[in-house]
């Protein structure tokens, strides 16, 4: 699952959703845990950068800025550090900001919950998406729709 | 990263609230008691949360997904919350003038524990949020493996 994709039947896009999926399902998982510690003192959220990994995964490397040379045309040079493929690998990293309770944790309910439901939303548009991919590859394949 | 882990995160945190409610309405339900088996009024407790200490599996040795992929070592360290203790709030007690009682100390003093309703009920209210909130990750973690188990049937 780590690898770089293969050229398959389905193309990088399937490995691509599948990396997806995983990374929500990592980040829901640190999202269940910042809410399952939402009353231990000194506790620090922590976060997974998914989207990150997954982007240095199909060999685009995250921009450090907003400020970035956008390109509109194929005869603009696009400025590309080279940078290669890498495989996904998704980290989980502690949230060390400023703590706003006076027990010391940075937990936010509120924002921990818009970020789990926005989390499970990302997810189920994923899924959607693998389901559309295969629904577009039978059809190919039975040469008719439904 | 097992596949029930998140509902064991969001599972510790639903028992750890819960503790801390029995732990609230316990306070509640002696908040007048003047008489204990150690003696003295009734202390007020509080239950001590901590980070559970994630058995981290870096060897990769994952029973299932290691399995499948050898390469890849599992990174999930977290691993919920619990409760590492009930103590007792170290404030002293309530104290009322009352000769009559049969409790009062030589100056006719009455020690009454130190619970105030208010800041139980204040506790009670972040505790039932906080439950809510696990519930609400487990609802989120079941649609999540449901648009999963969705794959299967397209």
């Amino acid at each position: 699952m780590a690898d770089i994709a293969p050229p398959s039947l389905f193309g990088p896009t399937i490995t691509l959703l599948q990396h997806a999926v995983k990374g929500a399902h990592l980040e829901h998982e640190q999202i269940a845990n910042n809410l399952a510690n939402v009353n231990t003192p000194n506790f620090e959220r922590s976060t997974t950068n998914f989207k990150d990994a997954l982007q240095a995964s199909l060999g685009i490397p995250a921009p450090a800025d907003e400020l970035g040379l956008q390109t509109d045309d194929d005869r603009q040079f696009q400025v590309d550090d080279g940078s290669p493929p890498v495989p996904f690998d998704p980290q989980a990293t502690v949230d060390e900001t400023v703590q706003m309770r006076v027990d010391k944790s940075n937990v936010d309910v509120d924002q921990e919950t818009t970020l789990l439901a926005a989390n499970a939303d990302y997810q189920s548009t994923v899924s959607q998406l693998v389901q559309q991919q295969y629904k577009f590859l039978r059809e190919a394949i039975q040469e008719q729709t439904n | 990263m097992g596949y029930y882990s998140a509902l064991e995160i969001s599972a510790s945190g639903l028992s750890a609230e819960r503790l801390a409610m029995d732990v609230i309405a316990n306070n509640i339900a002696n908040a007048n008691t003047t008489r204990t088996p150690q003696g003295g009024a009734f202390k007020r407790q509080l239950v001590v949360f901590a980070q559970k200490p994630g058995a981290v599996d870096q060897s990769g040795d994952d029973p299932f997904g290691g399995s499948l992929d050898p390469t890849q070592p599992v990174k999930a360290d977290v691993e919920g919350v619990q409760a590492l203790g009930i103590v007792d709030d170290p404030t002293p007690d309530r104290l009322e003038f009352d000769p009559g009682n049969p409790d009062a100390d030589a100056r006719g003093y009455v020690h009454y524990p130190n619970v105030e309703i208010v800041k139980e009920m204040v506790d009670l209210m972040a505790a039932s949020r906080a439950y809510q909130a696990n519930v609400a990750a487990i609802q989120a973690n079941r649609q999540m493996g449901n648009n999963d188990l969705g794959l299967l049937k397209s």
